[in-house]
């Protein structure tokens, strides 16, 4: 009775708005701080920060709130993946990527006439969502705070409203024609959402109430598995309750990797940790603190060792729950050196991407790179596929007083996803991630209860033992180019981290044969690149959401919280006022 | 001075009678996208619920249509480089699709709409050259207000003397479409 009357007490302060928070572009606090591509969505991080919540507790506030105010980008039909480091050392990386359903084969797309690419807009290209899941087990982790007080702010904002902004209204716009024969009472009365107008979710509200009151468990077991089970029958989709019964998030220590004395904890496969820290790696050998951001040698460099990262992921990243891949190996510091002697300072790459495949596996037993290149070992399979992704997902960051960090990415693949709308969410469409038809001996085929591959990478970066910069990126394609343009941009540019983000920004990636920029870099470095290096540019203007949404926060020595939201999703950093 | 006054009020009748007669519109109606934003879709959203008589393709082609069939085309305008992308065309592919509709509409003796339905969200170089473009074969604009702000469709409209209905929020074209179609 007592707890009971504690989270009343606690919910009521939440709505009477005694609870004061700053909500800023830009931020600074010692209290705490919430970094996301949303403003409303920061400000429910906040408001649990300032009620005593930890980073876990506030989290778990601002997914939930995401898939409210974002339902185009996040929610409960999605999935993605965590980094945590606590202030007593402990590290944890909650993967609850989602996963094929079982019934979901090349053969039974087939029977149907289909192909795996064609049915990415309909119920039967949703895989098994997981952010329930992940809520749940960073809850069990360290939560400090009741579900109920947590699903609060996320509960307000369907129940009430809120103000449309541009990217809302713009993501509504460019799926309109989907959305009008999927999902009408999603729209406005049958139209675009406008930026401005107030946005109310009631069958969102009531959906988070009742995962409140039943229990997450009734998301994957219980009432409301059934329901969604009968929904995918109905609608000719493969997820069953059986699906959603065997569903677990994966609990893990996240990666560690390291860049110029920064320690990097990233995750695992079948998202991009290991090639952040592959490109990273390869950069390392470069003195690029001698150039600037805007050097044409730099972006050159850079772009070619994101090139080859790439390249690698579709040898090296899938789940590692069914390909024994050497993505360790990947990762290491001599494997990068046999990656650093393909790229030309002087020139681009002058053969289809696909041949600079790199092998790793001979550096899984820690040979050096002189060791294992006169050994001159034969490459793996390469999977190589163009693929035009949309910049959707979402990202957050959030590192609490006591110095605890979250790390947080969660998506449903495209934006709105399947564009299958139930109870006030979107399905994901993350069928797509697998390979487009079987091939022998690629890692990434179709195959029930496996994790398709991604490009996300949340991230904690840390020196000496202490938070630095938390971080992450919605952008598809482009996250491992923002985010090492980030890290690069804040290591060796020494920006601080408004600028970092603001910067125009690049792509290294092997789907795409030009160079595309953001408008903003010096015209002579413009013409250096493609007069002098080579290279064909694709300039984007600026800011374009293409390069993705990217929020960080980084602590100073003194403690000092700086928080920046997402330039390129109208984002906010928010922070408590104790 | 009565007597003048009586025909002034004559005249002004007539003119009145005859400027609205002359810009109601009839059906059917054929309707397509100039820039392929949803803006196209989002009208035929509009024109279910007042029941127009209409046929809807955003991507038109002038052999595929036979004009005669219709009393009046709805350009729905509005430049999206996605729904450019997406449809596999440029900006001058598409300007040159409608200008041909356009003219064969003319030929047929159809009225012209031209209509933005996205409001302010579609003003910009490439939505105001397809504006500017289709501005010879206008009968009438229909133009959400935020659109209008800077008084570009009122100068337009001006300028050829052609009449100009305005309306606030996208749905409520419908009183624009019904006061037209007299529904």
């Amino acid at each position: 009775m007592k707890k009971h009357a504690l989270v009343v007490m606690l919910v009521a302060v939440l709505f009477t708005g005694l609870i004061a928070t700053i909500t800023a572009p830009t931020v600074a606090s010692s209290n705490g701080m919430v970094a996301a591509v949303n403003n409303y969505a920061a400000e429910a991080g906040a408001k649990i920060l300032e009620m005593g919540g930890n980073a876990i507790d506030a989290a778990i506030a601002v997914s939930l709130a995401l898939g409210v105010v974002e339902p185009y980008a996040s929610g409960f039909g999605g999935e993605g993946y965590a980094v945590i480091t606590m202030a007593d050392g402990s590290k944890y990386a909650i993967d609850f990527r989602s996963t094929a359903p079982m019934m979901a084969t090349y053969e039974a797309i087939a029977e149907k006439g289909l192909k795996l690419s064609s049915i990415s807009y309909t119920p039967m290209g949703v895989c098994v969502p997981g952010v329930l899941a992940g809520i749940k087990e960073a809850w069990l982790l360290g939560a400090t705070l009741p579900l109920s007080v947590l699903a609060a702010p996320a509960i307000e904002l369907a129940r009430n409203g809120f103000i449309v902004d541009e990217t809302f209204s713009q993501t509504t716009s460019d799926t309109y024609e989907r959305l009008l024969e999927s999902a009408f009472d999603f729209l406005n009365e049958g139209f675009v959402w406008e930026t401005g107008s107030v946005f109310k979710n009631p069958e969102l509200a009531d959906t988070i109430e009742r995962i409140v009151e039943e229990g997450i468990d009734t998301f994957y077991t219980g009432s409301l598995a059934d329901e969604i089970d009968a929904f995918m029958v109905e609608n000719g989709g493969f997820l069953r309750k059986s699906d959603l019964e065997s569903y677990r998030a994966i609990v893990r220590e996240p990666l560690h990797g390291t860049y110029r004395g920064y320690d990097l904890y990233v995750p695992h496969p079948p998202v991009s940790g290991p090639q952040f820290i592959m490109v990273l790696n390869v950069l390392e050998n470069y003195n690029l603190s001698a150039m600037s951001w805007d050097d044409p040698l730099a972006i050159h460099l850079i772009q070619q060792a994101l090139i080859l990262g790439d390249v690698d992921r579709k040898a090296y990243i899938s789940d590692p729950e069914f390909h024994d891949l050497p993505y360790e190996a990947f990762m290491s510091k001599e494997y990068a050196k046999t990656r650093l002697m393909l790229i030309n300072p002087g020139k681009v790459f002058d053969k289809p991407y696909a041949s600079y495949l790199g092998d790793a596996y001979p550096f899984a037993d820690g040979s050096t790179y002189e060791e294992v290149l006169l050994e001159q070992l034969a490459p793996v399979m390469s999977s190589a596929r163009a693929v035009e992704e949309s910049p959707s997902t979402t990202h957050f960051s959030i590192v609490d007083k006591e110095g605890n960090a979250v790390s947080w990415t969660q998506t449903i693949s495209s934006f709105f996803g399947t564009g299958t709308y139930f109870k006030g969410f979107f399905f994901n469409n993350e069928m797509a991630n697998f390979a487009s038809s079987y091939r022998e001996g690629d890692v990434i085929n179709l195959t029930g209860g496996m994790r398709p591959r991604t490009t996300i990478c949340p991230t904690v970066v840390m020196k000496d033992g202490e938070v630095r910069w938390v971080l992450g990126t919605p952008g598809a394609g482009r996250i491992v180019s923002m985010m090492v343009n980030l890290v690069v941009n804040l290591v060796d540019f020494n920006m601080p981290i408004d600028q970092a983000i603001r910067s125009p920004k690049f792509v290294g990636y092997s789907s795409y044969t030009d160079l595309r920029m953001e408008e903003g870099f010096p015209q002579s470095t413009l013409d250096f690149l493609e007069k002098i290096l080579g290279h064909k540019l694709n300039i984007y203007a600026y800011p374009d959401l293409f390069f993705g949404g990217p929020n960080i926060i980084a602590v100073e020595e003194n403690g000092m919280m700086i928080g920046a939201g997402s330039l390129r999703r109208g984002g906010s950093a928010s922070a408590p006022e104790f | 001075m009565k007597k003048l006054l009586l025909t002034l009020f004559v005249v002004f009748c007539f003119v009145f009678v005859s400027f609205a007669v002359e810009t109601l519109l009839e059906e059917p109606v054929i309707v397509t996208s100039a820039g392929q934003s949803p803006g196209a879709l989002q009208f035929t959203v509009v024109a279910k619920m007042v029941n127009l008589d209409y046929k809807f393709d955003k991507l038109y082609k002038v052999e595929d249509v036979d004009m005669s069939q219709f009393k009046t085309f709805v350009i729905v305008v509005g430049a999206s480089g996605k729904g450019l992308g997406a449809a596999g065309i440029d900006l001058e592919v598409e300007i040159n699709r409608v200008l041909a509709l356009a003219n064969k509409a003319k030929e047929n003796g159809l009225k012209i709409v031209i209509c933005n339905l996205e409001g302010a969200s579609r003003r910009g170089e490439s939505s105001d050259r397809i504006v500017t473009t289709l501005a010879p074969f206008a009968s009438v604009y229909f133009v959400k207000s935020d659109a209008n702000e800077d008084g570009f469709f009122t100068t337009l409209s001006e300028k050829a003397g052609v009449p100009m209905a305005t309306f606030e929020m996208t749905v409520g074209l419908k009183d624009v479409l019904a006061q037209y179609f007299g529904k």
